[in-house]
Order: C-alpha cells, then structure tokens, then sequence
C-alpha cells in the first residue's frame, strides 16, 4: 500500500508543478498591461518612460522563465507578491484568510456528509416508504437551487424572520451555521442519493442475502454489510463535491460578508489585481490536488481490493 | 401416500406451497410438496432450473428477494416450530442459529469488503452471545475444522484474496458458526472446479459426521447426489416427482423424469463423440397451477389421463421407506420392486 501511496504523492507533486505553470501562464497571458494600471495609478496619463520604470521595478522586463522561477521561488516561501490595489503582501493576508474558507468548507463538508447519510439511510431503511419520499424530494430540491438561492432563504427564513442565527460574522458557531447549510446543501442532496442507490445496489447483491441468512436484521444488514461496500464510492463523490464547494465558496463568501480566499480572489478579479488572483487560483489548485490525494488514499483505505495491491506491486 | 414420517424428525414439510406475487406476475414455484429430514440424515432434492428447489428452501425461512410478496400455505415443522407463518424476527433467530446456509457462488455470497474472519465472527456475537474476542477465536477454530490452510492469516484476508475452495470452506464455517442442527447447502460444488468439488463434499460429509448435522442437498449434480445423500428428492415444475431412498431412486428410477435425468448422464463408456443425450423439450414456465401432470407434454409414456389429472405421490406399497412416485403410468402397473419381491 505505501507503495501506492507514495506514487499517488509523486503525481501530486508533477500536478502542482503544472498547477504552478497554469497559474503564471494565466496571468500572464491575461489581457491588459499591469504596468500601465500601476503607473497610471501613480501619475494619471503616465508617460512610455514611466511604464518602463515600473516594469522594471517589477521585474515585468525580464524573460518568462526567469520571471516564473523568481515567482515560484517566492510562493516556496510564502512570499507571493504585493497586491496592485492596496500595495499590501498578498501571503499574509492569504494566511490569515485561509482559516475562513477553510472552516467554511470543512464545515459545510461535515454538514452535507451527516445530511446525505442521515437522507440515504432514511430512504434505504424504508424504501418505497414516507421517509424515502421526503428524502428525495429534499434531494431534488437541494440539488436544483443555486447557493446564491439557498442562501437568500435561509438568511430570510432563519435570521430575519425566526432570529435563529446571525446573518453574517465569524462570531461563534452560530453564526457559521447558515453559511455551512447553504454551502453544504448542494453536496448534500448529491451525496444522498449516492447513499440511497449505493446502499439499495448493495442489497441486491448475494451477500446480503447471505447476511440474511446469518440472522441479522435489513438494518444491520444495511449498517454492517452495505455500508462498508459504498465507502470507496462516498468518498470519491465527496472529493468531487470538495471541490465544487471551493468553487461554491466564492457566491458563498460574500453573502455572508466572510472575509476568506474566495473573497480576496472575488476582489483580485473585479480590480484586475492579477497578483491577487495569481495567488488564490494557486491556493485553490492545491487545494483540488491535495482534496485529490486524499480521496485516492481514502478509497485505497476502503477498498480491500485496492488495499492490498501495493503489497503486491 | 408419502414415505413414512416420525415425529423425530428434524425437518417436516407438508403439503408445503409458495405463491409468489409481484407487479407484473402471479407464480406458484412450489405446489403441494412433503418431505422430511431425520436429525444428521442427508436428504438431496434434485432439479433443473426454475423447477423451485430454491425457494422450496428458502421461502419458509424468509430468505425471498425485497419487492416480492410471498404466500406460504401447508406446514414447514422445524424442530418442533412451525415456520410457516413464524414473524420475521423469530425466523431472524432460525436463520444462521439452528438453520446454517451454504449458497452457490462463494465469491459473491462473502461481503468483499469485509475481513473473513469478522464474517465467521459475526455469527457467533449474534447467536452465541459471544463477545468480540470469544467469537474471533471461534471463527480460528472454524477455519480449522474446515480444514483450511494457514488459518491464523486467513482471518485477517478478505475474500477476493482466497480461491475458490478456500472461499466455500469459509461460506460453510459461517454457516456452521452457530453449530444448526440443519444446514441447507443451495448447490455448493456448481461454481467450483471438479477437483475442488470432491474435497467440499468429503468436508461436508466429515462435518456432518461430527456434529450431527442433517443437510439439505440442493442440486442438479447426480454424482453429488450418489456420493453424499441418503434420501433424494426429485422435483419437476414445482412439485415432487419422486422421492425416496438414494439407491432406489439412482439405480432404479420410475418416473419417466427421473429415468430421463439418469439417462442423460454422460458415462465413462460412451464412445468418444458420441451425441450429448439430453431431455427433449423444456420445462413448463412457472404460472398457475397445471391441472395435469407437468411432465406430460416432454413424457414419452404419455397417456389421456396425465394432461386432466395431476398424479399423487404415492409409495411402491413395499415395506419400508420405499421410492414414491408422482405418476399415472408407474402407479397404475405393479412396480418392477414388486414383481420381485
């Protein structure tokens, strides 16, 4: 197994390298010459030779691969430039954003894991049942309503109307519990339904019947033998809604005024402060490259089969 | 009419029927069947496909598909309990105690995802009471009563990592978990190599011998049959067609069926090439109850009365547990046991 484990990091390293790339290529090929925004920032209608001493100052004139080297060795060191707008280091405020998304995602990833398992199993305990049409019906609902949506209701119906929970801040739990629902409940709808089917495709397989055959009851059944068969497939379609939550985070963020990397990026791109968003696609990257290796690893972990291959390997 | 019953036996089916209801179809795959299993004794019951030996077994202890309603009517007696009409938890407490059950294909009857030794285990917690530890070192000792090889590093692998003879001797250690006094073994050599066969079928008979466990034999196989079973059952479209002693039925068969079953085995002494011998015509699908023998239209002794009246199962009227015989042609003439005796 470590054998496997230790390829998949040697992927995610090339990944991330190619990330890198992706990233400075972006920028640089982006329209519009950031010199000329500095320098006109600084003097309005700024002359040719104005231009050339901030490129200059910036480091703008050099060749790519050079330019790039110098950029991926700052990023090495959590120096990733000085945002255009604010002249401000974008590493520190990255680091102290980070938490926030993090919290949000994380949080928001915990709460659609123990929504989708509390709906699946409700529609597998009682199939064809009450419990089994709420559940898809929820399913359905969460699936089809944008964030933006979700959001809106659950601020309207929850804080404005009943005063349950703040409607924004970073004040305590409560107040992250309505930005963790509106993030999560997408991926909880989707997650449902790979738990309801995976678990009904689990009981229709022979073993299932042989547990019958031992005594144990559908549930036990369903908890014992069912769920451990649907594991490599939940975690897969986790990863993937791990990273549609990332991406999720950027409606999410500014409606609840959390001041995170999806907000900065937000920001970086209205303002064209390309090193901004140079440094939150890098950050979002990784992040999609290491949520990868962990469902690689995660399934290695919950698939015999794919367990023992390093053994053998 | 049946063989002979005592009230020591284990199993007791009477005048047994399974109706089977879904969305689109009304099935009777069983209809009217009796047998009985003495304690340790081996009864086979024999069939094509779809003949219901399957859901013969399987029905009256609960084990039917979800999305299927199943109507149970006669009498299944099963150490003194009725479980026809017993609520599911009861049976729950049947299934995998006093009843163990061998399936077909082990590959897909063990849980891959699941340790071989907490698949044994498992069973012992639940019907043993024991607790975590107890029951793993009684699933040690059951894989080495089934003689399985390296049982200490068995435990801990899972069943893709075992071959198919190591994978049925550990479906049968989950089904001898709890010690039942019956086990119902639903083909349990089909899927496995002819070599590998003979070895379950000796384990088998070695395990029965020394917990005095009776089996029900499910089977198409007739050399399984002549090396393990006492008494055989033949079954056709539902219902028993004959049933009796295994020598009887074997070496002297009555029923047009049977003789044909027999009679299409291949054998050592057949010419190379020489055609395969096989029944003509298929077996009747499964619907409603025919109102004549099933048998009938494949039947080479065919006579008027068999399409209008299903045959009873009668006995050869000899003393002993003689082979009954579901037929209008066998029953009408003295038996050739008869003649002689």
């Amino acid at each position: 197994m470590s054998t496997l484990i230790a390829i998949r990091l040697r992927n995610a390293v090339v990944l991330l390298v190619l990330a890198t790339m992706l990233c400075f290529a972006l920028v640089v090929s982006a329209p519009g010459n950031v010199a000329v925004l500095i320098a006109e920032l600084r003097t309005p209608k700024a002359s040719f030779e104005q231009i050339r001493l901030v490129e200059e100052e910036l480091g703008l004139n050099q060749p790519l691969v050079l330019r790039y080297a110098s950029w991926l060795n700052g990023a090495l060191h959590g120096n990733l430039g000085v945002s255009y707008k604010t002249g401000d280091a974008i590493g520190p405020a990255l680091a102290s954003r980070l938490p926030i998304t993090l919290t949000l995602v994380v949080g928001g990833a915990a709460f659609a894991m123990l929504l989708s398992f509390a709906l699946g199993f409700l529609g597998a305990l009682w199939p064809g049942r009450l419990g089994d049409a709420v559940s898809r019906v929820i399913a359905l609902l969460g699936a089809s309503m944008p964030s933006f949506f979700v959001g809106a209701l659950l601020i309207y119906g929850l804080a404005v109307e009943l005063g349950l929970f703040p409607t924004f801040g970073t004040a305590g739990l409560s107040s992250w519990v309505l930005p963790w629902m509106t993030i999560g409940l997408l991926p909880a709808a989707v997650l449902s339904r790979v738990v309801r089917v995976g678990l009904e495709e689990a009981m229709a397989r022979p073993f299932a019947l042989t547990a019958s055959a031992k005594g144990l009851s559908r549930r036990a059944i369903l908890f014992r033998h069912a769920l451990p068969n649907i594991a490599p497939t939940y975690i897969n379609a986790l990863g993937a809604q791990g990273g549609a939550m990332v991406v999720g985070a950027v409606v999410v963020e500014p409606l609840f005024a959390l001041k995170g990397v999806a907000d900065l990026f937000l920001q970086g791109v209205l303002f064209r402060d390309f090193m901004v968003v140079q440094a939150c696609l890098l950050v979002f990257l990784t992040s999609f490259i290491l949520l990868n290796l962990m469902v690689d690893i995660g399934m290695m972990f919950t698939d015999p089969k794919l367990r023992r291959q390093g053994a053998n390997a | 009419m049946m063989a002979p019953e005592t009230s020591s036996d284990l199993l007791q089916v009477s005048h047994f029927s399974v109706d089977l209801y879904t969305a689109r179809a009304a099935l009777r795959p069983v209809d009217g069947v009796s047998y009985s299993v003495a304690p340790g004794e081996t009864l086979a019951i024999v069939g094509e496909s779809g003949s219901g030996k399957t859901v013969l077994n399987f029905a009256p202890l609960g084990l039917m598909p979800t999305g299927v309603v199943t109507d149970l009517s006669g009498s299944v007696l099963f150490d003194g309990q009725q479980l026809v009409g017993l609520p599911e938890p009861a049976l729950r407490r049947i299934r995998g105690g006093k009843i163990g059950t061998i399936f077909q294909d082990p590959m897909s009857a063990l849980n891959p995802a699941l340790r071989i030794g907490r698949q044994i285990a498992e069973v012992a917690e639940l019907h043993l009471g024991m607790t975590h530890a107890q029951a793993e070192a009684r699933a040690l000792d059951l894989l080495k009563l089934v003689r399985m090889s390296d049982p200490q590093a068995r435990l801990r692998q899972y069943p893709h990592e075992l071959s198919g003879g190591l994978r049925q001797r550990a479906m049968i250690a989950i089904a001898i978990a709890a010690e039942p006094r019956l086990l119902i073994a639903d083909e349990p050599t089909t899927a496995l190599d002819v070599t590998v066969q003979a070895q379950i079928i000796g384990l088998l008979k070695d395990l029965q011998r020394r917990l005095n466990t009776a089996i029900v034999l499910i089977t198409h196989d007739m050399g399984v049959v002549a090396s393990i079973a006492a008494r055989v059952a033949v079954m056709y479209a539902g219902r028993l067609a004959e049933y009796g002693p295994v020598e009887q039925v074997l070496l002297t068969p009555r029923h047009p069926y049977t003789r044909g079953l027999i009679a299409a085995l291949p054998s050592v002494d057949d010419a190379p090439g020489s055609p395969f011998r096989g029944l003509p015509g298929t077996p009747p699908v499964l619907g409603a109850p025919l109102p004549g023998c099933a048998f009938a239209p494949r039947c080479p002794q065919v006579i008027d009365i068999c399409a209008r009246q299903y045959p009873p199962l009668r006995g050869s009227g000899g003393p002993g547990p003689g082979a009954a015989v579901a037929c209008h042609v066998v029953n009408a003439r003295p038996s050739k046991e008869q003649a002689h005796a």
